[in-house]
């Protein structure tokens, strides 16, 4: 197949509005509305949870109570009333599968038409799943083959009783409990979510994959996820998540923290596709995400790649914290808003250690009404000698009443240090679009067209099983811009 | 005449209050993230510096001067007087704390080729303002004394009509125990130019901040400057453009050198609202450290809402760059002199385009003399 | 006049140079042939003291002067001459500042006295003339726009203008067409004489069918593997570098 045909088959499956907003008709367990310190120990009770679990989360739940929720500058959206949700959801007959044939054959069929198969024959190659539904994971996938490798993939409530050492070696170290308002709420309440761990000197054996889903309504997701990658290990691991689509906002608040220590490489992949609201702004999933990596160990590396094309408000900036002695932070973005969406999303590249470099290479999109927001810190601290940056923020817009910002803070207290930064903004071109449209492309598949080529050094970033997945979202997300 | 006289109290009341209520900026305040004013200084220290000095040694031919000490001013300085920009805290001090300063009126269509010299001496508040009218143009030369004390608060109102064209230099001289803030708020009507140059050399705390509207299509605004510090130094560029109509153009270049434990700021943000369509925005912001304890932050801000523009910008901070200093090395020029050539190339390129020889020699001459302090902690 | 003893570099942490022996006559062209690779530029930037390339052992003795012992620019006022693969562009420089300060620092550091302007001037156009490089681009920032061949015809200039003892040309004949080739060619045999040496880097035969040596040496893996009269680059045109690439450290 020729790319010019390759590339036709890809925009015309792009005829199709948000195609994960189906509701899966499950009994449900849930906790009672409303948060309060029983609650916290309601879900600590639920998960088994060892004491110091217990005493963790109520310390982190009393934290939260002392704090005021923030005030974001780009941001605007209805205060949430964090009494009026369940933070505990679980499909009722999950409790205690051995394996994939124990599964309500309706959550199968849930994942079935995600595109998510969770039978391992039919499994894309080489990716291992995660599926966590509401708030617990209900199958994983793989294991066998993980072990073998010495390599840990399971759910974190499973973790927490299975490798609590470990778990608690690291939890919150990356991210403190006190770090922000949603962290700290997160600390309290989170549900499920996923722990990896890769061994000393081990290359994880296949792609690792978490699929998160929200699918009971008035409830809030809080996933937590922990990857440590161990002395001279590599990683790479990919998140996706849809909801249905309904219309009141539900909030989505989850942590992620990565280790990676002395050698140890993590590649961290996004595809968030969360119900952005319709196309009059109601409804969608409030994403207030705390992303960080630690490269604790000298030569290591953390390498983050997002696509954000849904939720009606993404909030989050993965960053690096460059503490080892040459290692490297990346960030690639391709953040998507159409509509009445916003996104502020950025990164922060702290260089603390010596020869320590960072790039970062950003795509926003954005059309309709949307707000679509790059922030970003580097920051080069005394020691940090012979440090680098690159950034590249590049801004496309598609109409005249969306919005496109750029806000990059660059910080460097070391002469050594070399930080180079660059920004454009501009409107999707005309000529291009005019050029596609003389050779028979409808405008939605023109600008589909375009904006891949836009995000292409962003989309190479993705393991390849998902850039295809990946180049259609972009298609998607944009349609009803142009007319 | 009494109602002018109390139009201007008013705003000066109206100032006052709002002073009152906001207070002094600090770092909680986004734009003042890399200058903490009310760590180093109280509202009430800023209410008590008095008024600063202008002077204007000769005024050329055609140029009105009004003296803002003075009672009944005239109606184009009332209508610019404290009016334009988006009154910020310490402008507003300015307004409320100052009993004097300087009007100046190009009469429309008329060229003033010879620079308006305003001297600005002593400490205190200071408020000047120049109304630049149709298709007039002229250039103001603004020195600064280093006799400042503990502080100088300046604040300026720049009105520009259709097709006028306005060229500002301005230079502050190291001031290293005195705090100096400015404010410099700038309409820009259809068709007019704003051309600017800041030359800083330091202060215990110096904040330059702009605000430039433009206001019509054509309009056009190009600010460069220089950042030259050395020891505890300490100077912050703030600009703000917003691009109000359509087919407007902005550039800005800035060029800092930061040796000793010196820290040079520089945070630029460029708004193109709603319909200001054909908008053109290029900014570029570049920084030297010249010692291991200097900083330089950069803050380079688009917030764009118009599909139908060309923005724009850059932002570096290191060290010159080693193949050019190998290369000059390789033919003969020692270290020290190679590093001397770079650093000036560096920062010729903004002052370059101060397009008045002379004034562009009056303010090389004031950097090259900072250069040495810039550069003694160098390696 | 120079003398290259068993000398090893490295460009980080990595060792390029292995062990190479050179000695270079005075008023002889040399010319070291190699493959990509074979550490040439690096024996290039050792010669004229660039940092980030370290000499782990060996000695460099010029005119009975231990070579690595003097800086950068100290070797410039001595007379040796590096035409480098890729002049370096540099904004807000312009062309003929560039030559007066560096001709009148190297003047300075050997005791001269310094010329003045107007000299300079003279001296630098009747050089320009005879390369073809036009008034216009000595008015212009050091190289900043200026095509491949205006860059090389620069720095032929530059040799001329300095007068070394010792000229390294390192792959000058990359990336010029063959009149540009000719005409920096030429340039280069005007200059040769009974008091200068010189060492001609290149990849390709080419060059030396314009530039013809006295002797040849073959770079491979970070030492000399050949030596030969001029002839030997025919040799080597017509068998490739072949295994003398794979030589073992």
């Amino acid at each position: 197949m020729s790319a010019d045909t390759d590339t036709k088959d890809q925009v015309a499956a792009l005829g199709e509005k948000y195609k994960y907003g189906f509701v899966t008709d499950i009994e449900m367990d849930k906790a009672p509305k409303g948060l309060n310190a029983d609650i916290v120990r309601f879900i600590s009770a639920k998960k088994d949870e060892p004491e110091w679990m217990l005493e963790w989360r109520l310390a982190a739940f009393r934290r939260w109570g002392e704090m005021t929720e923030p005030n974001w500058a780009r941001l605007r959206y209805n205060k949430i009333d964090y009494q009026d949700a369940y933070y505990y959801a679980a499909p009722k007959s999950t409790e205690k599968y051995k394996d994939l044939d124990e599964v309500d054959p309706k959550l199968l069929e849930t994942y079935k038409k995600l595109g998510i198969p969770l039978s391992e024959q039919k499994m894309l190659a080489g990716v291992a799943v995660d599926a966590v539904f509401d708030s617990v994971s209900v199958a994983t996938t793989f294991k066998g083959k993980l072990n073998e490798a010495g390599v840990i993939f399971c759910p974190m409530s499973e973790a927490i009783r299975d490798y609590s050492d470990l778990v608690r070696k690291y939890l919150g170290t990356v991210v403190p409990v006190t770090d922000n308002f949603f962290a700290t709420l997160n600390s309290a309440v989170f549900s499920d979510g996923t722990f990896v761990y890769v061994p000393k000197g081990v290359r994880c054996p296949m792609e690792l994959s978490t699929y998160f889903r929200i699918n009971a309504s008035q409830t809030g997701q809080f996933e937590r996820t922990l990857i440590v990658a161990d002395e001279g290990s590599y990683v790479s691991y990919l998140e996706g998540c849809t909801a249905p689509m309904r219309d009141e906002n539900q909030l989505h608040a989850a942590v992620v923290e990565l280790v990676a220590l002395e050698g140890a490489e993590i590649k961290y992949s996004t595809v968030q596709n969360w119900y952005p609201g319709d196309e009059n702004g109601k409804g969608g999933i409030y994403n207030f995400v705390t992303k960080r990596g630690d490269c604790r160990g000298a030569r290591s590396k953390i390498s983050w790649t997002q696509v954000e094309t849904g939720s009606a408000i993404t909030w989050k900036y993965p960053s690096c914290i460059l503490r080892g002695d040459d290692s490297v932070g990346e960030f690639y973005s391709i953040a998507i808003t159409n509509n009445y969406q916003q996104a502020d999303t950025g990164t922060k590249m702290i260089h603390l250690g010596k020869n320590t470099r960072s790039r970062i290479i950003s795509k926003g999109i954005s059309a309709g009404k949307a707000q679509n927001t790059y922030r970003g810190l580097v920051s080069v601290h005394a020691k940090a000698a012979n440090a680098r940056n690159y950034t590249q923020c590049d801004s496309l817009l598609i109409g005249s009443q969306c919005g496109a910002h750029t806000v990059p803070y660059i910080e460097s207290r070391n002469p050594t240090a070399r930080l180079e930064h660059e920004a454009t903004t501009s409107k999707i071109a005309e000529d291009q679009l005019f050029y596609c449209l003389q050779r028979g492309l409808t405008a939605e598949e023109a600008v589909a067209l375009i904006v891949n080529g836009f995000c292409k050094e962003v989309l190479q970033q993705l393991p390849m099983e998902f850039a295809v997945e990946a180049q259609k979202l972009v298609g998607i997300s944009l349609e009803g811009s142009v007319g | 005449m009494s109602t002018a006289h109390s139009h201007r109290e008013a705003r000066r009341a109206e100032a006052l209050e709002s002073f009152r209520v906001r207070g002094m900026p600090h770092r909680r305040f986004e734009h003042w993230r890399y200058s903490d004013l009310r760590a180093v200084l109280d509202a009430g220290q800023v209410a008590q510096a008095g008024t600063a000095h202008w002077s204007i040694p000769a005024l050329p031919e055609g140029v009105e001067q009004f003296d803002l000490a003075a009672p009944n001013a005239p109606a184009w300085v009332l209508k610019a007087y404290g009016t334009i920009g988006n009154r910020p805290t310490m402008e507003e001090a300015s307004l409320a704390f100052s009993d004097g300063g300087v009007a100046l009126r190009v009469p429309a269509g008329t060229t003033i080729a010879e620079p308006i010299r305003l001297e600005i001496a002593g400490g205190g508040n200071l408020r000047w303002l120049v109304v630049v009218e149709e298709g007039a143009s002229a250039t103001i030369f603004e020195p600064h004394g280093s006799d400042v004390g503990l502080l100088r608060n300046v604040g300026v109102d720049v009105a520009l009509s259709e097709g006028a064209a306005l060229t500002h230099i301005r230079f502050a001289p190291f001031t290293p125990k005195s705090f100096v803030v400015e404010h410099i708020a700038v309409a820009v009507s259809a068709r007019a130019q704003y051309r600017a140059h800041f030359a800083n050399f330091g202060a215990r705390l110096s904040r330059t901040e702009l605000h430039i509207t433009l206001g019509g299509e054509g309009a056009e605004a190009h600010l460069s400057g220089v950042t030259v510090l050395g020891h505890d130094g300490h100077a912050d560029v703030t600009s703000h453009i917003e691009h109000a109509a359509g087919k407007t153009l902005s550039t800005q270049l800035f060029k800092h050198v930061a040796g000793g434990k010196s820290r040079a700021v520089y945070q630029g943000k460029i708004t193109v609202r709603e319909g200001a369509n054909g908008s053109d925005s290029r900014q570029t912001a570049r920084a030297l450290l010249m010692s291991e304890r200097a900083e330089a932050d950069l803050k380079p801000e688009l917030i764009i809402f118009a599909d139908d523009v060309k923005c724009a910008h850059g932002a570096t901070a290191g060290d010159l760059d080693p193949e050019s200093l190998f290369y000059l090395r390789s033919r003969g020029i020692p270290e020290k002199e190679a590093r001397r050539i770079l650093i000036n190339a560096f920062l010729q390129e903004a002052v370059e385009t101060i397009l008045d020889e002379d004034l562009r020699a009056a303010v090389w001459h004031e950097v090259e003399a900072a250069l040495p302090r810039a550069m003694e902690s160098a390696k | 006049m120079l003398e290259i003893k068993n000398l090893h570099a490295n460009v980080g942490d990595k060792e390029i140079l292995k062990g190479l022996t050179l000695t270079i006559e005075t008023g002889k062209v040399h010319a070291i042939m190699g493959p990509n690779g074979s550490g040439k530029s690096t024996l290039s930037y050792v010669l004229a003291g660039r940092e980030g390339y370290t000499v782990t052992a060996g000695s460099i003795t010029y005119n009975g002067e231990d070579l690595l012992a003097l800086k950068t620019e100290e070797r410039a006022a001595k007379r040796i001459f590096l035409a480098m693969q890729y002049p370096v562009e540099i904004p807000g420089v312009t062309t003929m500042n560039f030559l007066k300060t560096a001709l009148n620092a190297q003047r300075r550091a050997r005791g001269e006295s310094e010329y003045d302007a107007i000299s300079i001037l003279k001296l630098v156009r009747a050089k320009a003339r005879v390369l073809q490089v036009n008034e216009e681009m000595l008015k212009r920032a050091l190289n900043v726009g200026f095509s491949g061949g205006e860059k090389k015809r620069l720095e032929i200039l530059q040799m001329s203008l300095f007068e070394p003892k010792l000229a390294v040309l390192d792959e000058t004949d990359s990336g010029l067409d063959i009149d540009a080739l000719k005409l920096v060619a030429e340039g280069v045999n005007a200059l040769r004489s009974p008091e200068r040496s010189m060492l001609v880097i290149t990849h390709y035969q080419r060059l030396l069918d314009y530039i013809v040596p006295d002797r040849i040496h073959v770079l491979a893996n970070g030492r000399m593997v050949a030596e030969g009269g001029k002839e030997l680059a025919h040799e080597l045109e017509a068998t490739g570098y072949g295994d003398l690439g794979k030589v073992p450290a």
